[in-house]
């Protein structure tokens, strides 16, 4: 009926906010839908800017061949020697390629005006206008023959800088767009036709371009199977040993001991959740390495020291499972013991008087009613073991040689740090693609699975 | 202030809760909301003072349409059945949270609130919290807070639900006091009969989302419209005997009952199954008509005994007398009912 | 139930398996203020030398202090930004009646589950490319970003048990939907917020693999990416120097843990209430 109420119902457009007074904005601000959106929006900002966003660069960059060599913001044009091989190579322009490496010398009239103003004395400028000029010398050595040949003879030095003057060769120069380049190249060679002039541009390009490349290199790749395989072996062992079976094993322990003792091993198991994963991990480095707590205690058994964390891919392998596992074991246990306090304690007693074993009640009557704890444990835990990087990366970080290279550690590896310095941002991303479109599906899996729906309740203000 | 609902109707969804309700309620009258739960009380109420959006209809308070009003403009002041007092603030505070929003200068907001608070009496308990008050001071504070502003209305939701007996007995009269202290129009919710035939000028008996009949609690007592209003008035409540129409007469045959039809009563045509509705006081020592059966139930009351005294054909009816020593259970007794007083329901409810 | 069962069988092999942790930390401590000899783990000397790291600044490395001061801005500035934001959208998700309320319910759903980590070399690019890479705000955004489901996810739990009628009532005496929300919800989901902010916190103390990537420089090195990179350098291997700024770093861990365990417990352990 009023104004306010009008943009009430046409919502968040502000154009239709501005045109009213400033008590139809504070209504609708005071509507759930305009204070809601009002709400809503940092959250969305960062939504946007951080995963949105982010999604959808991984996907473009997936398709290109951006790496620290290309830069990320786009490049130059460089006739490098290694472009002057692409262009012989690849396009068969091996001629142009080596007048383009060449240096050349062209007598023309923008060398001679540099000289004018280089202060040399005007015969020499004359005679080389009178005698030479159009002339092109594909050596220095020739071209300063010709100066020298001059009939006003300059000094050595002299002949140098005009010599230099005259130069025209592109070998290493950098161009910052392709017309400047294509300009300088006719100058050296002024009949270019239009595939020289691309096969040119492509050869000398610095910048990142788009392929599908890094797809067909991750298809084809040995590493690829040998870390999906890793990675497969590792999500699995440590979910099934951990993150599920030792964390029931703990919750069902610690359900059946006094309640103060029972806390006392909650907090220990909680431990590797709370700390920092650097000290974490650096505990388990003190107890395996060969000055560590483990060569110590087994050098009195005549064992000898080592670095037990990296010496053979088995070890490493433990280690790894076990540093995951142990944090993983925690979330388990808290969810499962909540779940097994949950369960009315009637049923405990009704087994009790039938003389059911402990072993029995946990086969009858607490695995049932862990079956939907399990179910989402399995779920959660499967995305973020298969994405997990900190713990593997600081104390193996893939060793020794690559055997416990984990999918998220690769792509660290190929995009973020490695030794060689050169990050490949393209091949990575199309690494990260890989795990992105799994992390979604199975998310949207899992709200399927876990019936969100249920969870929507229509507010019950309705204004 | 006058509130009328006109043709208001509220569905959830596909599911119509209220339907085509017209009520109006008159400047300074209490009315009261009765019916079984899940009948659409609340939902009326929350219509009211703006929480929901109506679905059809319109609502007006005096003659100001306030249908598309949103809540805060609509000065109306609400008791919820939980109190919903704010626990983080104090007695003093919660009474006084309306006037702040309002701007009010802060000596005018004390002094409202200490008003306010003498009006419900519950001055020496301004500095506590709600977790440090009991069922009814907590009560007595919703009001309060509902009232300080001078609303145009007062709703109040089973405002009595969570109090005991007793409280409920005080609490009822003090409702009623302050309401015809203010001369606020009030609608009192409640599923208590006798709650709403206590405090209210009027009552609106609701079934289904509809309102079944409107009238004050002596006419609706006397004089309901349908075998549900009987049903639901009256403590203890009305017993139901199914008859037929006989030679002019309402015949339970195989009870062996013949009553005459009520003054003002349609006679239904021979062989009509009709519904009677006998209450307790009608049936007793006196009386014109004789009813024959076996007492197999006995309730002291104090002042009163309740029975109930089985007939021939296994229906039950209930008898209100004052206490006697002379009747026991399982004594087969013939007692009387005024049938002037009885009423006569067709078979779908409908009052002939 | 249970009583008549012996249970110290069952505290006996618990202990046996977690043997190791409890070697682990409690060497942590020991290791920090003591010497032993070669090849033993027996202390023979009471020592504060392993803490010199506190007045003494090794070449080449920002100052403790320095780096302290980044973790402490890091952390409190994300859990600042994770408890605004989330407790600003959970309300929304859990009270108003916004268009496409169950699409944003669903959204934070998946992006709760979803692991963030994955879109790291993206936020790498995107940061250089916007000037904010190897600076503090830079990755705070992003690790609020990345903790903000969550949060999202809590605060809609903890609004979820406000009864509503505290608001209708709110409403009746006036308030705009925002003052509800400010004046009378918000202080009702109070120890709620704290929990968040308390675990916000101790999920950007420990946070290494963010700054690692975003923000490694000397100026804003936070103390995960400190130790890791003191331990990561071959020349000067020193255990008990790494414990000790260990232990430095995560004292407050300890402290707050001990003092709230009860409320990270149940955080820590589902995320999926309150
Ligand atoms: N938000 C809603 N969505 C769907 N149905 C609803 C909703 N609110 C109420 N209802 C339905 O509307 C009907 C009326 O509800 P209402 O709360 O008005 O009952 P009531 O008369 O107040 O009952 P009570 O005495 O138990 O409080 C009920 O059948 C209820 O199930
Ligand atoms: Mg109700």
């Amino acid at each position: 009926m009023t104004a306010s109420r009008d943009i009430a119902r046409d919502g968040p457009a502000p154009v239709t906010a501005r045109a009213v007074s400033a008590r139809g904005l504070a209504s609708w601000l005071n509507s759930s839908k305009g204070l809601g959106l009002v709400l809503l929006a940092p959250a969305m900002v960062l939504v946007v800017l951080f995963f949105l966003v982010p999604v959808v660069v991984t996907g473009l960059i997936a398709f290109t061949n951006m790496s620290t060599a290309t830069g990320i913001t786009g490049g130059a044009y460089q006739v490098s020697p290694s472009a002057l091989r692409v262009l012989t190579d690849q396009h068969g322009m091996g001629a142009l390629a080596e007048r383009l490496g060449q240096p050349t010398y062209t007598v023309d009239e923008q060398g001679l005006a540099t000289l004018e103003e280089m202060g040399i004395e005007p015969g020499i400028v004359a005679g080389l206008r009178e005698r030479h000029l159009g002339e092109t010398y594909s050596s220095r050595r020739e071209f300063e023959r010709a100066i020298r040949a001059l009939p006003e003879r300059p000094a050595t030095r002299t002949v140098k800088r005009i010599s230099a003057a005259f130069s025209r060769s592109l070998a290493n120069e950098r161009f910052a767009s392709a017309g400047a380049l294509i300009a300088a190249a006719e100058a050296v060679e002024p009949d270019l036709d239009a595939a020289e002039k691309q096969a040119l541009v492509e050869a000398t390009y610095t910048g990142w371009t788009w392929t599908s490349e890094n797809f067909r290199r991750l298809a084809t790749s040995r590493d690829t199977e040998r870390v999906f395989f890793n990675t497969l072996f590792f999500v699995a062992t440590t979910l099934v040993l951990f993150n599920t079976g030792y964390a029931m094993v703990l919750a069902i322990a610690t359900h059946y001991i006094p309640e103060r003792a029972a806390g006392i091993f909650r907090i220990i198991w909680f431990l590797p959740r709370i700390s920092p994963v650097v000290i974490y991990v650096l505990l388990w480095k003190w107890l395996a390495w060969d000055t560590g707590f483990l060569s110590a205690l087994l050098s009195n058994f005549g064992v000898r020291p080592r670095n037990w964390m990296l010496d053979s891919a088995t070890n490493a392998w433990v280690f790894v499972i076990l540093i995951n596992g142990f944090v993983g074991a925690s979330m388990g246990m808290v969810i499962f013991a909540s779940a097994i306090k949950a369960i009315p304690q009637s049923l405990f007693h009704a087994a009790a008087v039938d003389g059911a074993y402990r072993w029995q009640q946990i086969r009858h009557i607490i695995l049932p009613h862990l079956k939907w704890p399990i179910l989402f444990v399995t779920c959660y835990q499967t995305l973020s073991l298969l994405t997990s990087i900190d713990q593997t990366l600081l104390s193996t970080d893939g060793g020794p040689g690559g055997a416990t290279e984990i999918w998220s550690l690769w792509i660290y590896h190929t995009a973020l740090n490695n030794y060689a310095g050169n990050l490949q941002y393209g091949y990575g991303a199309a690494m990260a693609l890989v795990l992105v479109v799994i992390g979604i599906t199975l998310s949207l899996l899992y709200l399927r699975l876990f019936n969100y729906n249920a969870l929507i309740i229509k507010p019950r203000i309705e204004h | 202030m006058r509130i009328l609902l006109d043709k208001f109707s509220k569905s959830f969804g596909d599911v119509r809760v209220i339907e085509d309700m017209t009520l109006e309620v008159n400047d300074g009258e209490m009315l009261a909301l009765l019916g079984p739960s899940g009948c659409g009380k609340s939902t009326t109420l929350f219509a009211i003072c703006g929480i929901h959006k109506v679905s059809g209809g319109r609502i007006f308070f005096g003659e100001r349409d306030m249908t598309d009003v949103p809540s805060q403009e609509r000065n109306v002041g609400v008791v919820f059945q939980s109190y919903a007092l704010y626990p983080h603030m104090t007695v003093a505070e919660n009474i006084a949270f309306p006037l702040r929003i309002r701007k009010l200068p802060e000596a005018e907001v004390k002094r409202q609130m200490e008003e306010m608070a003498r009006l419900v009496h519950i001055e020496e308990l301004l500095g506590r919290r709600p977790a440090e008050l009991s069922g009814g001071q907590q009560q007595r504070v919703a009001l309060a807070r509902a009232l300080v502003r001078r609303p145009n209305v007062l709703l109040l939701d089973e405002p009595l639900a969570n109090l005991d007996a007793k409280l409920r007995l005080e609490m009822r009269s003090e409702i009623r006091r302050i309401q015809l202290e203010t001369g606020i129009t009030a609608i009192l919710v409640t599923h208590d009969q006798v709650e709403a035939m206590s405090m209210c000028d009027r009552i609106a008996i609701m079934n289904a989302g509809r309102i079944i009949q409107i009238a004050t609690p002596q006419e609706m007592y006397r004089n309901p419209r349908t075998a549900f209003v009987a049903g639901f008035l009256g403590n203890p409540p009305i017993a139901f005997l199914d008859a037929v129409a006989r030679d002019g007469w309402l015949a339970v045959e195989d009870a062996d009952i013949r009553l005459p039809v009520p003054p003002g009563t349609r006679t239904p045509p021979d062989g009509t199954p009709v519904v009677l509705g006998i209450r307790p006081e009608t049936l007793g020592r006196e009386g014109d008509a004789p009813i024959r059966g076996r007492v197999t139930f006995v309730e002291t009351q104090g002042r009163e005994n309740l029975y109930d005294i089985t007939l021939a054909n296994g229906s039950v009816l209930r008898s209100i007398q004052r206490v006697s020593d002379d009747v026991s259970l399982n004594d087969e007794v013939e007692w009387r009912v005024r049938s002037d007083q009885i009423f006569v329901f067709s078979q779908n409810g409908e009052r002939l | 139930m249970t009583g008549h069962l012996r249970s110290w069988p069952i505290v006996l092999a618990l202990s046996v398996a977690s043997a190791p942790l409890v070697l682990m930390y409690v060497y942590l401590f020991v290791d920090t203020v003591t010497n032993a000899p070669p090849g033993s783990f027996v202390p023979n000397e009471f020592t504060l030398e392993h803490w010199s790291f506190l007045w003494h600044t090794p070449r080449g490395r920002p100052s403790i202090w320095r780096v302290t001061l980044n973790s402490l801005l890091f952390a409190t500035s994300t859990a600042a930004l994770v408890v605004v934001i989330s407790s600003m959208a959970g309300y929304v998700l859990s009270r108003l009646n916004v268009p496409a309320r169950g699409f944003f319910l669903a959204g934070v759903m998946v992006l709760h589950a979803f692991p963030a980590i994955t879109l790291i070399v993206a936020i790498f690019l995107v940061l250089q490319v916007v000037g904010l890479y190897n600076t503090l705000i830079g990755v705070i955004l992003v690790k609020a970003a990345i903790d903000m489901p969550l949060g999202i996810w809590l605060m809609k739990g903890f609004y979820d048990t406000v009864p509503w009628e505290i608001e209708m009532a709110g409403i009746q005496d006036g308030a705009s939907r925002f003052t509800v929300w400010r004046k009378l919800v918000l202080p009702q989901v109070k120890p709620g917020i704290f929990a968040l902010a308390l675990f916000a916190f101790l999920l950007g103390w420990g946070e290494f693999i963010l700054p690692q990537v975003l923000a490694p420089g000397g100026d804003v090195q936070v103390l995960s990416v400190y130790l890791a990179s003191l331990i990561a350098d071959d020349n000067n291997f020193d255990m008990a120097l790494f414990k000790s700024v260990g232990l430095f770093y995560m004292a407050p861990v300890l402290i707050l843990f001990f003092f709230f365990q009860g409320h990270l417990m149940n955080i820590y352990g589902g995320g999926t209430k309150g």
